[in-house]
């Protein structure tokens, strides 16, 4: 899997707002694969691990913004899950690839095109500080 | 045994020119479980529909995977074609090939394509049928509130054969409005006589709701209303509890305190300055009136009708000068440009600020002081009567009620809508709807537009006594739940009871009809007791391996 990164997206937000960046021509890395899930609140930690352990170099988790959330509070549960995510990732000394949480609304396509560019910025860098 | 899985590419009629749809449709084939693949070029269209169904039957296929556009366009329908070929609609799953890959870059992408598809039959395979049932729905609706757009929602329900009860927290209906009959260009006392007299709505005044249980087509209401309590049953309720204004006068408002019984007296509302011009025995006539609105909320449509609709009344029946201070009319309801050339012909005058005005008392009277943006310079209007810029507010029982209920509330403490361009008028409660004043939206037009969405959203529910429901598609399998209660706190739409299974162990039991599948529970639960069919654990992780393999 060398160098996907893995984006789960909220069906509510970032998938359409993934539709729309498509649709509006806005290009992103050809290395970022949306997996559509109902709220970013239902992706769990085993979900990121997993995308971690099979080789990606990314993991993204986007959902609604601050409260808007579709279903209220699962754009603050994701959060704390990625975090809770990156704290584990930390403590057991796995290298610092980054698993990553945004906040976008269904209308923002540059927002997803800016969160994917990032984070492909990111990686980059990282590879190159070792 | 192994399923069968359909592949069904769709190249939108020529629309992914960077794909190679016969490189990718060999390489689709020779995935494990593939049994056919076959190139649509107009899924969109009735025709290649009735293709994907044939090919559907002819292979007797188990799952099937759609490669084409996004399944936000399309899921439902296509769901619609496996239903018609005898599967069932759940046991679809889409691989966005054209908004997600072939629109989103440049160059071919072939390869990223069958990767998208490879990850879409990786999950197919796992997929799984999910049973429909229709379930019986109370048809009664309970509307909260005893002002215009309670009473108007109770009379539209009654039009289209849903009987209704008004549960208002006074004694009679239409306290608060009564007075503003006419104001807003409203007839609110023959209503009020219409609804009386109409045999489908039920009043109950001095009443309040003390508990609220259950879900949408079943919620269980307790009203206290004289001390006696009554329990009676719903299939959704309407929020109409309006809201209140309070005057804001801007800050650097001194009054002297000799003075201040006098010049308070001078500064009303809109209300007031309404219940004074219908006062047949007031003493003094005010010669000049200034009105200040529209400087404390970017929404002015109310306001203005209003404004327009006193200023009017003033010229005709005190022959007052009047000078209007605000940041914008907003004519664009119904009625209104036509009330506003009205006004400006009969000699209202209208100064557009971008600041809210300065007032001050100057011997007795009230000096309003502001820049004309137009002019450019300062005015000052001395007058004897100022109708004072009002600040909305939600009704006391609105938080109350919003904790009963369990629905959100938005930044001004106003009820917060599902969606505020797409569905304003349901809460986020499934069931529970919202009209009127108390979602902060004031304008009459669009208060009306509000009430018909509202009430053909519930006819639509309530109408033929049942609900389709997807049956346990999210369930807590019995023999790992622990009944730690985790879901139970943690799923937003109240979805979640404690119940038994077989007069047994107690174990979380999802309500089909409140559940609105957003898998939060499936996330949190802690002995990963609950499958979310469709994207079960194992559904999201053969996916995460799709990309692995390729």
């Amino acid at each position: 899997m060398n160098g996907r990164i893995i984006a789960f997206c909220c069906e509510h937000s970032a998938y359409p707002a993934a539709d729309l960046a498509g649709k509006l021509g806005l290009h992103y890395p050809e290395t970022l694969r949306i997996i559509r899930v109902p709220c970013a609140g239902r992706v769990d930690v085993i979900h990121m691990l997993r995308a971690l352990e099979k080789g990606a170099s990314a993991v993204l988790v986007l959902g609604c913004e601050d409260g808007a959330c579709h279903h209220i509070t699962g754009n603050i549960r994701a959060r704390e899950r990625v975090k809770h995510c990156d704290m584990l990732l930390r403590e057991i000394g796995i290298d610092g690839r980054p698993v990553v949480m945004f906040n976008l609304s269904p209308n923002a396509p540059h927002k997803f095109v800016k969160a994917a560019n990032e984070i492909t910025k990111i990686i980059k860098e990282s590879r190159e500080a070792r | 045994m192994e399923a069968k899985i359909g592949v069904f590419l769709c190249n939108c009629g020529g629309g992914m020119k960077n794909i190679d749809f016969d490189a990718a449709g060999a390489k689709v084939a020779k995935i494990r479980g593939v049994a056919c693949v076959d190139l649509i070029s107009d899924l969109c269209l009735e025709e290649g529909r009735e293709k994907m169904a044939a090919g559907i039957r002819a292979e007797n296929l188990d799952r099937v995977v759609v490669a084409a556009c996004s399944p936000e366009f399309k899921e439902h329908v296509l769901g619609q074609v496996l239903e018609n070929a005898g599967l069932d609609g759940h046991l679809l799953c889409m691989a966005n090939i054209r908004e997600q890959c072939s629109w989103a870059h440049e160059g071919d992408v072939t390869e990223k394509a069958v990767e998208l598809m490879n990850m879409a039959v990786n999950k197919a395979r796992l997929l799984q049928p999910v049973e429909k049932q229709d379930i019986a729905v109370d048809r009664e609706v309970l509307v909260v509130g005893g002002g215009f757009s309670a009473v108007a929602s109770a009379l539209q329900f009654s039009r289209v054969g849903l009987r209704s009860t008004l549960l208002e927290k006074e004694v009679v209906l239409g306290t608060a409005t009564r007075e503003l009959e006419g104001l807003h260009g409203f007839d609110i006392c023959s209503m009020i006589d219409a609804v009386e007299g109409d045999t489908n709505i039920e009043i109950l005044t001095s009443g309040r709701m003390t508990t609220a249980k259950g879900t949408i087509g079943d919620f269980t209401v307790t009203i206290t209303k004289e001390g006696e309590e009554i329990s009676r049953k719903y299939g959704a309720i309407v929020l109409a509890t309006g809201y209140r204004t309070e005057l804001a006068l801007g800050s650097g408002l001194e009054l002297r305190a000799d003075e201040e019984a006098i010049s308070r007296a001078k500064i009303v509302s809109q209300e007031q300055l309404f219940g004074m011009l219908n006062d047949p025995f007031i003493d003094t006539k005010p010669k000049t009136i200034g009105f200040v609105f529209g400087f404390s909320d970017e929404n002015s449509r109310f306001p203005t009708l209003a404004t327009l609709n006193n200023a009017l009344a003033a010229k005709k029946e005190w022959d007052s000068e009047i000078y209007v201070f605000c940041k914008d009319v907003e004519v664009d309801s119904e009625g209104v440009e036509k009330l506003y050339r009205e006004a400006r012909e009969c000699g209202v005058v209208f100064l557009k600020c971008e600041v809210l005005p300065r007032i001050a008392v100057d011997n007795g009277r009230i000096a309003i002081e502001a820049e004309d943006v137009f002019l450019g310079e300062d005015t000052i209007v001395a007058c004897d009567l100022l109708v004072a810029e009002e600040l909305l507010f939600p009704t006391e029982g609105t938080a109350a009620l919003s904790s009963l209920l369990n629905i959100l509330l938005d930044s001004r403490g106003f009820y917060q809508d599902e969606n505020v361009h797409l569905y304003p008028v349901a809460s986020e409660k499934k069931g529970v709807f919202l009209v009127g004043g108390c979602r902060g939206d004031l304008d009459t037009g669009r208060v009306l537009t509000d009430i018909s969405s509202a009430v053909m959203s519930i006819d639509k529910l309530l109408l033929s006594g049942t609900i389709t429901v997807e049956i346990e598609r999210v369930k807590a399998d019995p023999q790992k739940c622990v009944a730690c209660l985790t879901c139970i706190r943690v799923c937003p739409h109240g979805a979640i009871q404690l119940g038994r299974v077989d007069g047994g162990k107690e174990i979380a039991v999802i309500v089909d009809l409140a559940c609105d599948a957003c898998g939060i529970c499936a996330a949190v639960c802690p002995a990963k007791a609950i499958d979310f069919q469709g994207y079960r654990d194992d559904q999201l992780l053969a996916q995460i391996e799709a990309i692995e393999e390729s």
